[in-house]
């Protein structure tokens, strides 16, 4: 049972990253006790910082590079079709306690998780021979994904917080191309904007 | 007959039958009304499908029926489209038919209803159409919640609802396909009328019409390929200058696809037919819109087909060797279009047969050699034609063709020996050409043979006393006359004047040259050049016995870029030919000889090589070979093949300089030696005049300075008068030579400076008075005592003085000469002073000797002398300058009185500088008051005691006292008598203010 209740994490971790993944998940049964597979670092602020800033210096080329992959009128148009308009995007608040704060970090990466994924996806299908944007965007999911399991630990180890709703990023597989293309642009205009607000907050 | 009666019988029956049938049709006249009509739409083909069934029709009949069906656009009334559609119908059959909109579906709502008729043969007129059926309609633009409480009669793949949400924009088509060219129309609904929508195409805003206040349409024509990614549309909702929803499409424009070109198949081994052919365009889009065209293989004999994997080409297997004709047909397709070609061909006339292979060399000699080589039998008595190449360094010699079955052979003739040859062949089927196998190839070398051309061989002559040296030259067989590898050359030398045993000399190769010397006799030479199978032909030379002719005049040819045309005029008599040699490069002691053989009637030829240098000279001898092959210096030319301006200047010398002219010359300056004809010299003059002298002309140098410049003409004038100059002026020279290419290099100008008009004058005038001068010196140091004596005596001759003249003159009775026996010889004595007065004594001294003349008395040597003592007085002239100009002291007589004491005056300073003090001044009154005119004195003599320290208490008084004015010299046994230890030191404290003298 406790091999079970070890793997339980993790394993909703990786569900977490199903691509497509439209409805809420909770994280963890709420009977459940919070436990991790391996032991948490000493300095996993440190190592979140680190991850925050890494993303925050590469946000800005990422959000380029899409909206010039996906051709006119992306490009001139930035305004009005990659505005950081996301309506349910999880909120932020700086002035929390770390504890709130780690919460709504949390919800904020599984959320960014779960819409780079789809984006890298549909990038994957309608721009195959991108492969510097699929290239970044991998990269970007990896640290996203180790940045996930620190604030996890993090939560867990020193907050014992076992629990968090999430929300994640809009389903795109029924929509049309042009929808796929305004989405991804916004979410990833979103991303650069809370990115360095977070960087800044940590 | 009978036969006849059953078909008559037959016909009747069937004619009975119809006729039944038809007035049960007609008779009945219930009209065949098409019911049960459904409509569905396809969303992404913007098509129409309906269905439906027609009532009322006979069973297990069939019937030609004419459908019209009407549709109409956002009402009934608005019909935008009717037609027919002619079908035959059986009974209980569903028909089916699809209308494409050009408008999106989803724009508008849309109205279809269908009537029919009965068009069949069977019934003849009237016919009548049915009734129409229902509008169904198919709606478009209605919004969730509208659908939702209305049921749906028409089912879309895609509703409005689930991709839109409650959005107040949609843009339709979504995500549409189409090919390049094709017509597009595109709409937007706006939710609110009053919202302001604006569409922008790719960046540019476009504008459309309006299909009713919520719908408005876009008409694209004829869309160009943008990129595989598809092109853009968007449309955005503003109110006021805020934009609230932003909707938009993407157009997947895809390439035409074009029919594939250049389509064939061809086998090389009857098993396997490989068909290739040009795809043409990609026409595949991005989000798997459309994938690249796919390519079928149809062959219709068999009826088998084939998807093929690849864009390009596609094997094919043959499984029946009874089947040689095949029709394939290449169908190429993407979801828009499908094309297609065809090829029919015999399988025997599309063979590309595989690479010949063992292709060897047999038996090969000098000359020729068997080629042989195989092929792959693929059927059996199919024949190849076969195609044979030989290359010799790289460039083809022989090309052959030959029909064989499998092994092919062929012999190789007119070869050269010693030779690498490759030599390939390649094979095609020989019944019908399709295509020729790649090369396969090998390469050989023939054998040697003896060398078949006589070397080409040329001598220089040099003739000594009592011989010739003969240097003897060859060239290297070419590789097409030496027939293998040249391993040396035998030189036979033979005597023509005395019959004698040839000599023989091989010279190794690869040398090119070898030396005799020969006695002054006539020599046949022969020469051949020998490989490892034989000798070639002789080259045969005669020496004459009589040596070259040297005298012939060289002429000179002019330069034609890099290329000198000789000509000469034709020997007399027979000759064989005309040589002319020439070095390439005469400045080296190897210089290189080369020769060119002319034919006996030439006179002219042309001498080309790479090896002409610009600025060289290049000396060409024409011989002429006689009958006997003896070679006769007929011409000499020389020439460069393009001269240069001269590489130095002459070194200048300057003589005959007078104070108008000098004269230039640079006679040492060799012509020869130049990189050009030297054709004469310039000579640049500068000089502070502004005007040139005459034959001179003004120039301006390249560094833009004037001067004047004269012309030699001349090259071998190497001297130049520069005449019409100032004296004392300044020129400035400089001589270059020119050649037709220029003149030489600048060099520094040479400073001239003219001497004075005057000076020799004064050196002719000079020289000689020095010489006097000299000559006069000499008599006078050779007759330096007698003038000594004359002019200037020790002790002068008062006598012979001229003074007196000057008293018999002035008549002084009174002044008599005094007679040298009358004096006594002075004496001088020296008292020792002690060392502390020293100082004191010339403190006083030095302060009154700037005033005051120095005297030193010379005492007289007797004691007992009394009455007027001569004495001399000494006057220093230095101390009393203005004194002595005033001639006070020379020119006054003196009646001394008698210095007090000469001792006491010794002793004290005070004493001494009293005394001198006192007797200066006594002199001075004297000479004041005497106011007399004697201005000669003679020496006295004052009593003086031997014995130094027993000094005259009395002063001896000087009776008369003779004063010389310049007399300076004192005998040195007067002046510096020998002292004692003491009294040299008084001597040096007393003579000491005397250093101030010296």
């Amino acid at each position: 049972m406790k091999v079970l209740a070890a793997g339980v994490v993790p394993l909703l971790l990786v569900l977490h990253w199903r691509h497509g993944a439209g409805s809420p998940l909770p994280i963890t049964p709420v009977n459940a006790t919070c436990a991790i597979r391996h032991p948490c670092h000493n300095n996993l602020m440190n190592q979140i910082r680190s991850q925050l800033a890494q993303l925050n210096g590469s946000a800005n080329a990422l959000f380029i590079l899409y909206y010039t992959a996906q051709g006119e009128p992306f490009p001139n148009n930035l305004d009005k079709l990659c505005g950081p308009n996301v309506t349910d995007f999880p909120p932020f608040h700086a002035n929390g306690t770390e504890k709130a704060r780690l919460v709504e970090l949390y919800r904020i990466v599984v959320y960014l998780g779960t819409a780079l994924g789809n984006i890298t996806r549909d990038q994957k299908i309608l721009n195959p021979s991108a492969l510097s944007l699929h290239s970044k965007l991998n990269t970007t999911a990896d640290i996203l994904r180790g940045l996930l399991s620190n604030v996890l630990c993090r939560l867990c180890s020193k907050y014992h917080v076992a629990h968090v709703d999430v929300t994640y990023g809009p389903d795109t597989s029924g929509k049309d191309v042009f929808q796929k293309k305004k989405l991804g642009c916004q979410l990833l205009g979103k991303y650069k904007q809370i990115i360095g607000m977070l960087a800044q907050a940590f | 007959m009978a036969l006849f009666e059953v078909f008559q019988t037959t016909f009747f029956l069937t004619l009975l039958s119809l006729r039944t049938y038809q007035s049960e049709v007609l008779a009945e006249r219930v009209p065949l009304t098409p019911v049960s009509l459904k409509v569905s739409t396809n969303s992404a083909r913007q098509s129409l499908h309906l269905q439906w069934t027609v009532q009322n029709l006979p069973y297990h009949q069939e019937l030609k029926m004419v459908f019209q069906i009407q549709i109409s656009r956002i009402e009934t009334s608005n019909v935008i489209w009717v037609g027919n559609y002619s079908t035959t119908v059986k009974w209980n059959q569903v028909l089916h038919w699809s209308w494409e909109s050009e408008l999106p579906l989803e724009c508008a709502t849309h109205f279809v209803r269908i009537k029919s008729v009965v068009d069949d043969a069977r019934f003849p007129e009237p016919n009548f159409w049915s009734n129409w059926s229902s509008w169904e309609e198919v709606s478009g633009k209605e919004t969730s919640t509208e659908r939702l409480k209305k049921p749906c009669k028409v089912t879309t793949p895609l509703s409005v609802q689930d991709s839109l949400g409650q959005d107040i924009l949609f843009v339709f088509p979504k995500d549409k396909l189409v090919e390049e060219g094709a017509n597009v129309t595109i709409c937007y609904i706006s939710r609110n009328i009053q919202n302001n929508v604006s569409c922008y195409w790719e960046g540019k805003q476009i504008y459309g019409e309006q299909l009713d206040p919520h719908v408005s349409v876009f008409h694209l024509s004829s869309v160009p390929f943008i990129r595989k990614t598809g092109a853009d549309m968007y449309c955005e909702v503003s109110q006021g200058n805020v934009s609230t929803s932003i909707k938009g499409i993407v157009l997947f424009v895809s390439k035409v696809l074009e029919e594939p070109k250049d389509f064939s198949c061809e086998t090389r081994d009857f098993k396997t037919l490989h068909c290739t052919w040009d795809p043409g365009v990609d026409t595949a889009l991005g989000w798997s819109k459309q994938p690249s065209q796919s390519y079928t293989l149809f062959e219709s004999f068999s009826g088998e087909k084939k998807l093929c994997t690849h864009q390009n080409w596609c094997n094919w297997q043959i499984t029946q060797d009874s089947q040689e004709t095949y029709n394939f047909t290449l169908i190429a397709e993407n979801y828009l279009r499908k094309r297609s070609v065809n090829i029919l061909f015999n399988l025997t006339h599309q063979v590309y047969p595989m690479n010949p292979f063992s292709v060897n060399f047999e038996n090969v000699n000098a000359t020729n050699a068997i080629m042989t080589w195989k092929v792959y039998s693929v059927k059996n008595n199919f024949t190849y034609l076969c195609q044979i190449e030989v290359y010799c360094e790289g460039k083809m010699k022989q090309q052959y063709n030959v029909s064989i079955k499998m092994n092919g052979e062929y012999f190789l003739s007119d070869l050269e020996p010693f030779t690498e040859y490759m030599a390939r062949v390649r094979c095609a089927g020989a019944s019908h050409f399709w295509k020729w196998s790649q090369w396969s190839g090998q390469n050989f070398t023939t054998l040697e043979a003896a060398p078949s051309e006589a070397p080409d061989v040329w001598r220089n002559v040099n003739s000594e006393p009592g011989s010739h040296i003969v240097t003897l030259f060859w060239k290297p067989l070419s590789k097409l006359h030496a027939n293998g590898k040249i391993l040396f050359y035998n030189v036979v030398v033979e005597n023509l004047d005395k019959p004698s045993k040839s000599e023989l000399h091989s010279v190794p190769a690869p040398a090119k040259s070898t030396k005799l010397t020969l006695d002054r006799h006539s020599y046949e030479i022969w020469v051949t050049a020998n490989n490892s199978v034989g000798a070639s032909p002789a080259s045969i030379i005669v020496i004459s016995a009589d040596p070259e002719n040297q005298e012939v005049e060289e002429e000179r040819i002019a330069d034609t870029e890099g290329r000198f045309s000789l000509s000469w005029k034709p020997q007399p008599g027979d000759v064989v030919g005309y040589v002319v040699d020439w070095c390439d490069h005469p400045q080296y002691t190897l210089c290189d000889l080369q020769w060119k053989n002319v034919g006996p009637n030439a006179t002219s030829t042309v001498i080309s090589t790479d090896a002409f240098r610009p600025g060289v000279r290049y000396n060409f001898r024409i011989y002429g070979l006689s009958t006997k092959r003896i070679a006769c210096l007929l011409e000499k030319k020389t020439g460069y093949s393009q001269e240069l301006a001269p590489s130095d200047n002459p070194h200048m010398l300057v003589d005959k300089l007078t104070s108008h002219s000098f004269t230039l010359s640079w006679k040492y300056y060799s012509t020869e030696s130049q990189p050009g004809f030297i054709q004469g010299y310039h000579v640049y003059l500068k000089s502070k005049a502004r005007q040139c002298h005459p034959r001179f002309e003004r120039a301006v140098l390249t560094d833009g300075s004037e001067c004047c410049k004269y012309k030699i003409d001349n090259p071998e004038e190497k001297a130049l008068i520069v005449d019409n100059l100032k004296p004392k002026s300044v020129y400035e020279i400089f001589v270059t030579p020119f050649t037709s290419a220029g003149e030489g290099p600048n060099a520094t100008f040479t400073k001239v400076t003219t001497p004075d008009e005057h000076s020799s004058m004064l050196i002719y005038i000079l020289l000689p008075m020095s010489f006097c001068v000299l000559l006069i010196m000499i008599g006078c140091y050779l007759k330096s005592q007698w003038i000594k004596e004359t002019c200037y005596p020790d002790i002068p001759d008062p006598y012979k003085s001229s003074i007196l003249s000057l008293i018999k003159f002035k008549e002084k009775p009174h002044l008599t000469i005094m007679n040298v026996s009358d004096c006594i010889p002075d004496a001088i004595e020296v008292v020792s002073k002690p060392e502390g007065t020293k100082i004191q004594f010339r403190k006083s001294l030095t302060e009154t000797e700037l005033t005051k003349p120095n005297y030193l008395y010379l005492l007289p040597t007797e004691k007992n002398h009394s009455g007027p003592v001569p004495f001399i007085c000494f006057e220093n002239l230095t101390y009393n300058q203005a004194t002595s100009d005033s001639g006070s002291c020379g020119h006054v007589p003196v009646p001394m009185k008698p210095p007090p004491s000469q001792l006491g005056l010794m002793i004290s300073p005070e004493n001494v500088k009293k005394a001198l003090g006192k007797n200066y001044m006594n002199s001075l009154g004297e000479i004041s008051a005497g106011g007399t005119n004697l201005n000669y004195v003679s020496q006295l003599a004052s009593p003086m005691s031997g014995d130094k320290d027993s000094l005259p208490t009395n002063p001896v008084e000087p009776s008369n006292c003779s004063e010389y004015k310049r007399q300076m010299a004192v005998p040195l046994c007067l002046a510096s008598p020998p002292l004692t230890e003491n009294s040299s030191l008084s001597s040096i404290t007393l003579l000491n203010p005397g250093e101030h003298y010296r």
